[in-house]
């Protein structure tokens, strides 16, 4: 079974991204392992002379490298992601390099009646960025707007049709990742890259 | 021009940071910068809301005092630093200091083509409803090759890139002037009377409402008086002089500062025979305490300062109550500003025009008839239009009013 790395974008206690990963979790669980990672005991991104990542952003790297996937699930702050989680994929490619050819499945839940749409074409951007260089899973989106409302008491999706799309969607991305596996011969090569690559050389 | 500038960076040595503080250097003369600080900011997280704090507080203050925003961003991995987004944030959430503020994006990046992604992520935050900025529209500014591109004393060496970096300047100048005026044609409501927002001539720790408003505020100052000569724009007169020059100037003149304080008159006459009377004791007063109660007036002198400060007009001019045959009394109030434009409070005189009518009669053997197509209303006696477009009703004076009953 695909063991998959869920990322909470959101800082927040009670998130409604968190939500609905956990909804992933559970409605998916004889399908993939899923296991969700936390970003909000992570520092705010600064850069030093010595590179220092913290050992939380350590451990994530080590969870993301091992898994067969990540699936990340984004609010909208502003039209964008939260610097919460901008702050951590800057630690997440600071030297290190764990989501280099990982596929990358990109979900989000907003209050607003968009579901963090812009965030998430903004998302797209920077996983593709040289010292992220993700897979990121071609034209999937899931947007789960007003969500506050979204979940009954037992935390699942109220909307049907939601939940129809969600699993199509997650059908197409186990697909995704096993055709990645097969689309790996260059991945040395590109982890090289990515860690090779520097902003600071001309 | 008062503008801040923010360094999208957290980082010890940033050249975002270089970059702004060369634009502030050379702005000198056109506009005055100030380069803020970003780094104590806490990471935003809806559950510790440290809107309250001090260094946010700090920050929303500075942007809503400023009448522009230069935010120069670095780029993370295809969009702004997280440093940057994270401040937003804060300043999007319990509070709106960006909201209607006229902001330029700069971007220095090692690479020739950097930062541009991070300049148009950046675009859509601010428009973002929360935000609300009003994003100069195109003319970006992306500074590449960054690592060569200052010389030792953080000046650009480029001559080419520090001219559009000007012409982008001046652009974005232009640019918060219109948006603010836009902006600023606020309700006549807002004008606060009461004179507490102060200015940067406001004189601080002295009543305004103290009868001996001048003698101390000029100390705390320490004002020069006598013969001590002051420098204006077209001569050299003392002090003494200016005194002589304004005291014989027969109309009745009053200079009310941006901030709705009654700071002077030409005391040539005695208070009972002045046409809008003034006393010295009110020197100093805001206008509020000059206009006592009086819903009316007030509501109209703030419709007079309103128009004065927006723009909309330059001189507001009407006559006065009580006019008759022999007299006919005009106050005008007129606009002042600096060089830059910037609104810097009333000037208003009041003339009564009929002894010059008289004297021209006189001079040139004519007497008045009165004209059948007069289409005015013959007891209030002047023209409506000048004052039409702030509903005047003739009777009133706008800032002498209640001082007069
Ligand atoms: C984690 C990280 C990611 C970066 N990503 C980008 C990028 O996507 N595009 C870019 O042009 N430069 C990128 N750079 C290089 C920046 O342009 C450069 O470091 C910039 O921050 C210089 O501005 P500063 O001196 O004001 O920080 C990146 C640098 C770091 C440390
Ligand atoms: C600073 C800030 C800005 C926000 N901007 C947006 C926005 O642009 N669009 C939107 O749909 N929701 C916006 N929201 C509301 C978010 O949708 C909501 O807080 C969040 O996405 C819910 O995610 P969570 O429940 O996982 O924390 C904003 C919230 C905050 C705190």
């Amino acid at each position: 079974m695909n063991k998959f790395i869920a990322i909470v974008g959101s800082n927040s206690k009670k998130s409604t991204n968190r939500e609905f990963l956990q909804y992933m979790q559970s409605h998916f669980q004889n399908q993939a392992e899923i296991e969700l990672v936390e970003i909000k005991d992570l520092p705010l991104y600064k850069k030093s002379a010595d590179k220092y990542v913290p050992e939380l952003a350590l451990d994530i790297a080590k969870r993301i490298e091992a898994a067969d996937g990540v699936i990340i699930a984004t609010p909208e702050y502003d039209h964008s992601i939260p610097a919460a989680l901008s702050s951590a994929l800057a630690w997440l490619s600071y030297g290190i390099h764990p989501f280099v050819d990982k596929p990358v499945m990109i979900t989000g839940a907003s209050y607003g009646s968009l579901g963090s749409s812009r965030a998430q074409a903004q998302l797209r951007q920077i996983l593709d960025s040289p010292e992220i260089k993700a897979r990121i899973m071609p034209s999937s989106e899931f947007l789960l707007g007003h969500s506050l409302q979204a979940f009954d008491e037992n935390g699942d999706l109220k909307d049907k049709q939601l939940i129809t799309q969600l699993d199509g969607l997650f059908k197409d991305f186990l697909q995704f990742v096993n055709i990645s596996k097969q689309l790996n011969n260059a991945n040395v090569v590109n982890k090289q890259k990515a860690a090779e690559f520097s902003w600071d050389k001309d | 021009m008062k503008l801040v500038g923010i360094a999208g960076s957290i980082a010890d040595q940033s050249y975002n940071r270089t970059l702004l503080k060369f634009i502030a250097k050379h702005s000198q003369g056109i506009a005055d910068i100030e380069v803020l600080d970003i780094n104590a900011v806490p990471m935003f997280s809806q559950d510790d809301d440290q809107t309250n704090s001090e260094v946010i507080q700090n920050l929303s203050k500075k942007i809503s005092d400023a009448d522009g925003v230069i935010i120069a961003t670095p780029e993370h991995n295809h969009t702004v630093p997280a440093a940057l987004k994270n401040v937003i944030e804060w300043l999007s959430y319990e509070i709106h200091p960006f909201d209607g503020k006229p902001v330029m994006i700069v971007g220095a990046s090692y690479h020739t083509q950097g930062s541009s992604r991070a300049q148009l992520h950046l675009r859509q935050i601010l428009e973002a409803p929360g935000v609300n900025a009003i994003v100069l529209p195109g003319n970006e500014f992306l500074l590449g090759d960054v690592k060569t591109a200052f010389d030792e004393n953080g000046d650009l060496k480029d001559k080419r890139t520090v001219n559009f970096l000007q012409t982008t300047l001046q652009k974005f100048i232009k640019f918060a002037k219109v948006i603010n005026m836009i902006d600023k044609t606020s309700d006549y409501e807002d004008e606060d009377l009461s004179a507490s927002n102060k200015t940067d001539t406001t004189v601080e720790g002295v009543d305004m409402n103290d009868e001996n408003w001048l003698d101390k505020a000029a100390k705390k100052v320490n004002a020069v008086e006598g013969d001590t000569y002051v420098k204006l724009d077209s001569g050299l007169l003392t002090v003494n002089q200016i005194n002589y020059l304004l005291k014989t100037t027969p109309i009745e003149l009053t200079y009310v500062d941006e901030n709705n304080q009654f700071i002077y008159y030409n005391r040539f006459l005695p208070t009972d025979k002045m046409l809008a009377k003034r006393t010295p004791a009110q020197v100093g007063d805001s206008l509020e305490a000059v206009h006592p109660g009086k819903e009316r007036v007030i509501k109209h002198v703030k419709q007079v300062l309103n128009t004065l400060r927006n723009g909309e007009t330059d001189l507001v001019s009407m006559p006065v109550p009580g006019n008759d045959a022999d007299h006919h009394v005009m106050h005008y109030y007129k606009a002042m500003h600096d060089e830059e434009g910037n609104y810097k409070g009333v000037n208003e005189w009041a003339i009564d025009l009929k002894p010059i009518v008289n004297e021209y009669l006189k001079a040139t053997g004519q007497k008045l008839v009165p004209d059948p197509d007069n289409k005015i209303d013959a007891t209030s006696g002047a023209s409506k239009k000048p004052t039409e477009a702030v509903e005047t009703k003739p009777e009133v004076d706008a800032t002498s009013g209640a001082s007069e009953h």
